[in-house]
């Protein structure tokens, strides 16, 4: 019991993690990037072949995959969604949709279906553990990753709050046209916090790459888990997303214990009774009120 | 064409354009009866497999082999005293069960295909073998378990084979059952099988069928249920394994849930117990066990088809060891146990085209399937003696994932035992997972 509590707990640091540039980018932007996973991806595959051909380790292959996954957001805000946001709300859902089919399939035709993983490149770290009292073993990694999103989430609340960007961006996301009557370009900070969220997706990828294997088509599930982790979590706040992560996996690891089957549907039931809450509970507190 | 340039300029007449029509026509005909002088009448050969997606990896040596067999092929292919042209249209399921099934209706209908050759999983196979049953066109396959594609498309035991047209050959559940107690001889363990079998058509069919044959055996099967593909933790399974003191591990997992679940055993010292690690399904191909790191170190595995295996192509002439290695040279990549799988088929399925009375009639080509006995790359395929109607058994060998000694790649692939061929001549014994 307490042991699938802790390992919960720690998987739910990885979904938040993933989560964590979706629901950012929700917040600013009201844009559901649906190529989110298959960016992450790609960042996975960005770290391996710099392991694999030029020998260097992920940890260091981060100091030149972050930069070229904030560029890659920078471009796409630019090109891609901010043409697509002008022709209504929907379209940008259509737009990273395409995205994500495009990036996987440029990925298997480049690397063919072949499984990958970073654990090769990491040592023993992949599997090296800590054990605690009474004989439960926790992941090393799963630790290291848990921190990490910890870290991100509070970088990114820091930002938001204490820094220049971080109140353009909350002043865009809530008006861009009072924004901009404030010499606010809000073009140029739409394009900053999409680089930003693709940083934490490129560290997610990096996560996910260490942590477990990917192939070209491995977008779709991490997409699914970082999506029921930001709407558990209540899309766009930076610490329900944290909270929405360990819902997720403490839900799975529950299910899990009840049967192995259920790892999964306890997931995915969670994740609906908190839409349908958030659909119909207001509407509800609204009736009672007006009765 | 003789249409003159000066003429072209000012736009072509009517009498010209019927001249240049004629002349053309002309042309093509004249062109038919010389090619028909040569070659009695064309074959079409409809080759389905997964190339892309989440099964690409079975589908990722095909171009090389049907490379091959196209170039064994391009002078024609003789039958009953006639030469042959040979089309093979090879098509993509993109892992889709669907698609596969519209692909079949496609080669059938509109591009009139004499023979259908299916291969790799039930995804693709059972679906183009159905589509293939209804329009009445022979159809070969392999690389299943036979006991899905012949029960999973509703032959019921006992009864007579409701199918007039398709034919499947290769290993099924007792295959495996007489490899892994071959297999599981060669270290002394306490006979505890913790098994994972996933709830996939593959996972409970194994649940049902083979679960059952290795506790008759002598050996204790520990299974904490199904769970689902895509699961991320797996500490509840953990724990159970390592109460019930388990030696032997047995799982049927695609790679992603293989690579998250057995780092969790390393991390909650599960591996230090097992000393046999046996695997299907991830680790039919190098980059699965690669993707482990450390950890894919002696996993131990079965293989439908080995370099080792000693026999020739009938279609291309190629073995065993120079098939690997041409793939190696010419992709750039390690050998997999699946170029002989595909290769076999284009084998058994072209000897059945020989066999026939008349290759272009379909009924004299399911005949001629029907009671085909020959020995293919990967072996003896015949139907004369199968355990069921339009089956034929294949072998499925003992194997494991050492260090490269020395090698182009990270791990090497040697066979450990031969029960279900013993033709095929082990390279190794069996190492502790542990060791």
């Amino acid at each position: 019991m307490i042991n699938s509590l802790i390992q919960g707990i720690l998987l739910g640091g990885y979904y938040a993690l993933i989560a964590s540039g979706l629901s950012f980018m929700f917040s600013v932007m009201r844009i559901i990037n649906l190529a989110h996973g298959s960016l992450a991806v790609l960042a996975g595959y960005l770290l391996f072949v710099l392991a694999q051909r030029f020998g260097i380790s992920p940890f260091y292959g981060l100091l030149i995959v972050l930069p070229v996954m904030a560029a890659i957001g920078f471009l796409l805000q630019r090109f891609v969604l901010d043409r697509s946001l002008r022709a209504g709300p929907l379209v940008p859902i259509l737009a990273t949709f395409g995205l994500a089919i495009v990036v996987d399939n440029l990925l298997f035709q480049q690397f063919g279906a072949d499984t990958r993983s970073l654990a090769p490149y990491i040592g023993t770290l992949s599997y090296d553990s800590f054990e605690l009292p009474g004989g439960i073993y926790v992941g090393a990694l799963a630790v290291y990753i848990f921190v990490t999103a910890v870290v991100v989430l509070g970088g990114l609340q820091l930002l938001l709050s204490f820094t220049a960007i971080g109140r353009a961006i909350r002043a865009t996301a809530e008006d861009p046209e009072t924004a901009g009557l404030v010499g606010i370009d809000s073009r140029l900070v739409n394009a900053v916090a999409a680089a930003i969220a693709l940083v934490t997706v490129g560290l997610a990828g990096a996560a996910l790459g260490m942590r477990a294997t990917f192939d070209a088509y491995a977008g779709g599930t991490q997409l699914l888990f970082a999506f029921e982790a930001a709407v558990i979590g209540g899309a766009g706040s930076v610490w329900g997303t944290l909270i929405g992560g360990i819902v997720l996996a403490l839900a799975q690891s529950f299910g899990a214990q009840i049967s192995p089957l259920g790892f999964l549907i306890a997931g995915h039931a969670v994740f609906l009774i908190v839409l349908f809450a958030r659909i119909f509970l207001p509407r509800l507190i609204l009736m009672r009120r007006r009765a | 064409m003789t249409v003159s340039n000066d003429k072209s300029r000012s736009g072509l007449t009517r009498r010209d354009f019927i001249a240049a029509t004629a002349a053309a026509g002309a042309i093509a005909v004249a062109g038919r009866a010389g090619f028909a002088l040569g070659q009695d009448a064309a074959l079409k050969v409809g080759f389905i497999s997964p190339r892309t997606g989440p099964l690409g990896g079975f589908g990722q040596t095909d171009g090389y082999v049907l490379d091959l067999a196209r170039k064994a092929l391009a002078g024609g292919f003789q039958a009953g005293g006639k030469t042959y042209s040979v089309e093979i249209i090879d098509q993509d399921t993109q892992s889709d069960p669907s698609r596969a099934g519209q692909l079949a209706k496609d080669l059938i209908n509109n591009q009139g295909i004499d023979l259908m050759l299916a291969v790799s999983t039930p995804e693709t196979i059972n679906p183009v073998a159905d589509a293939c049953e209804a329009a009445g066109v022979p159809c070969l396959s392999t690389v299943m378990p036979w006991e899905a594609w012949y029960f999973g498309r509703g032959a019921k035991p006992g009864e007579p084979s409701p199918f007039k047209w398709t034919y499947h050959f290769g290993f099924g559940v007792e295959t495996f059952h007489q490899t892994y107690i071959s297999q599981w001889s060669k270290i002394e363990t306490n006979k505890k099988v913790g098994v994972m079998y996933p709830n996939d058509a593959d996972g409970n069919a194994i649940r049902a069928n083979l679960a059952p044959l290795l506790a008759k055996d002598g050996y204790t099967i520990v299974d904490p249920g199904a769970y689902e593909t895509g699961t991320t933790d797996f500490s509840s399974q953990i724990a159970l394994f390592k109460a019930e003191g388990v030696e032997i591990f047995n799982s049927f997992p695609i790679p992603p849930d293989f690579a998250a679940f057995w780092r969790q055993a390393a991390q909650q010292g599960l591996t230090k117990q097992i000393k046999i690690a046996q695997v299907a399904k991830t680790g039919l191909f190098p980059s699965d066990i690669e993707a482990l790191g450390d950890l894919g170190k002696n996993i131990a595995s079965a293989a439908y088809w080995h370099k080792a295996f000693p026999y020739k192509s009938t279609l291309t002439g190629v073995g065993g060891q120079d098939l690997a290695d041409g793939y190696e040279a010419a992709e750039g990549k390690q050998w997999t146990q699946q170029l002989g799988a595909s290769l076999s088929l284009l084998d058994a399925g072209f000897e059945a085209l020989k066999a026939a009375s008349d290759a272009k009639d379909k009924a004299a080509v399911a005949k001629a399937i029907s009671t085909l006995n020959v020995t293919t790359v990967a072996g003896k395929v015949d139907f004369t003696s199968g355990p069921v109607p339009n089956v034929a058994n294949g072998p499925i060998i003992g194997t494991q994932w050492v260090p490269s000694k020395g090698g182009k790649w990270k791990f090497d692939y040697v066979v450990t035992e031969n029960v279900t061929d013993p033709n095929v001549q082990p390279e190794a014994t069996l190492v502790p997972y542990n060791s």
